[in-house]
């Protein structure tokens, strides 16, 4: 039996100018729906699924993307992944991005939520070589507790390495553990319970676009705080606090369709099932 | 208690013109939003600052980059000089703390006239290298004799330091009450280092949320007399 409770492997190349799946591989808890081709994309758009409904105690997932030249992918989830309390093991998530030059991936996924004494440690690791571009999102959201809680998961842990050419050029690397941390302090989530983080690595990436994301997201409607900032390459990241995992979503697509107009000059179809 | 004692305090005086002055970390968004008003809050947000950033990279890093000064692998002290910096995703942090990794770098080499300071500054003209305060403190340390502890205790004393220097200009606090909080804040900064002391490597750059938000924030905001 293999050590992973899911395993993913999805490959993707340029044919002749169109995107094309070379190589799907799952096996157990982890699956990948026919690509749908939606309206405004020349690229498919992969569905990942679990099976098993959630992910549960000590359960190992394995995922890598690999995109040749030129390839271009949109990744995305069927629904939000949970994670129910895990008594004896943490749930490991680990996922590795080859991106060759020229290549396009957007793994923009539903929340995530972590129920009660639900512990989850997820290693995302992206390979890019130049001229590559990165649209990565997660949102954190604490799962409905009997008690009322806020915070009554024990442990999500999310650690993000960007490299470009084998050379690290990102870190990301957040663990809330409400047990031992002053969640609603200064400092720590301030007054709301929802994290979502949109990391942007291109390099047509400029202050103006900065600006103008800025002020979008400005404009949104409800109660939130966000930050967003220039990383050390070509590239951004937007942090965003909040108290509903629609507000953050809401704010993700709304950057993303600033991106998709100044860069591609296309709106992004929209992405989520509901 | 080293004979070079003298010499590593030099390096945490706050008259060490490291451009520390410049710099709030984020500690200015909360001065402007009127969550850090007095000495009280001040200190909450310096203690998490010490214990839920400062910890993970700075003091992490120091006691790896300790551990292989020893082992004369040089190779994972570059490597942790671009992992501290790219780290850092508030631009104004980051390029903040490059520069005063910089500034350290470039007077601890003219003092101590270390090799490995010389190799350090060549590499970060050949841009193989950033500059980080803690890479360059822990080789002084380290060429120093300095404990492993306490050139970690000693690197957050100086960052304390100039940080409460910083909130007395920017709150504005009494000089008195500056120095009650350094010296209150020895007991955080023992706690820490015994923290540091015990983290596994793979804890490296851990943030809260909170934190670096306000670092990230702090370059729209209004009035602004620190650059970070």
């Amino acid at each position: 039996m293999s050590k992973w409770t899911g395993v993913l492997k999805l490959d993707m190349e340029n044919r002749g100018g169109r995107s094309v799946a070379k190589n799907v591989y799952f096996q157990g808890a982890f699956k990948v729906m026919r690509p749908v081709y939606l309206n405004n994309y020349n690229h498919p758009c992969y569905y990942l699924l679990n099976p098993g409904g959630g992910y549960l105690d000590g359960d190992k997932y394995h995922m890598e993307v690999s995109l040749d030249e030129k390839a271009e992918l949109t990744l995305t989830t069927q629904s939000s992944t949970k994670v129910y309390k895990t008594p004896t093991k943490e749930v490991y998530q680990e996922t590795i991005f080859n991106m060759k030059k020229d290549s396009y991936l957007e793994y923009l996924p539903d929340a995530l939520i972590a129920y009660k004494d639900a512990k989850y440690y997820q290693k995302n690791i992206v390979y890019m070589e130049e001229g590559a571009t990165l649209l990565y999102s997660d949102i954190l959201t604490p799962g409905w507790s009997p008690e009322g809680e806020q915070f009554s998961y024990d442990m999500l842990r999310l650690k993000t390495e960007i490299y470009m050419n084998e050379q690290l050029v990102a870190f990301d690397h957040i663990k809330l553990q409400p047990e031992s941390q002053q969640m609603t302090e200064l400092g720590f989530m301030e007054g709301y319970t929802h994290l979502g983080s949109f990391i942007v690595i291109g390099e047509k990436t400029n202050d103006k676009l900065l600006d103008q994301l800025y002020e979008t997201i400005q404009k949104q409607s409800g109660d939130f705080a966000f930050g967003i900032s220039k990383l050390a390459i070509s590239g951004f990241t937007i942090r965003i606090m909040a108290n509903y995992t629609q507000v953050i979503e809401r704010i993700i697509t709304a950057c993303h369709h600033v991106i998709s107009e100044e860069w591609y000059q296309k709106k992004p179809s929209f992405l989520r099932k509901y | 208690m080293t004979n070079h004692a003298l010499s590593l305090f030099q390096l945490c005086d706050s008259t060490f013109p490291n451009g520390s002055f410049s710099q709030s970390f984020g500690l200015e968004t909360y001065i402007q939003r009127d969550i850090v008003t007095d000495a009280e809050s001040f200190s909450d947000w310096l203690k998490v600052y010490i214990h839920e950033q400062l910890a993970y990279a700075d003091g992490l890093a120091a006691r790896i980059a300790y551990d292989a000064l020893e082992e004369e692998d040089y190779d994972t002290l570059w490597e942790l000089d671009r992992k501290l910096t790219v780290q850092n995703l508030a631009r104004e942090s980051r390029a903040g703390t490059q520069r005063m990794g910089e500034s350290m770098l470039e007077i601890s080499e003219a003092i101590y006239e270390l090799p490995l300071l010389a190799t350090y500054k060549e590499k970060i003209r050949e841009k193989e290298a950033f500059g980080h305060p803690a890479i360059v403190f822990t080789i002084v340390g380290y060429a120093l004799q300095a404990e492993k502890d306490t050139t970690i205790l000693y690197y957050l004393y100086s960052t304390v330091t100039s940080l409460v220097q910083n909130a007395v200009r920017a709150i504005p606090l009494g000089q008195t009450t500056g120095q009650k909080i350094i010296y209150t804040f020895q007991k955080e900064l023992r706690q820490a280092t015994d923290k540091i002391m015990q983290l596994d490597r793979d804890e490296f750059g851990v943030v809260s949320p909170g934190l670096e938000l306000s670092q990230m924030q702090h370059e729209r905001v209004g009035i602004r007399i620190f650059s970070s």
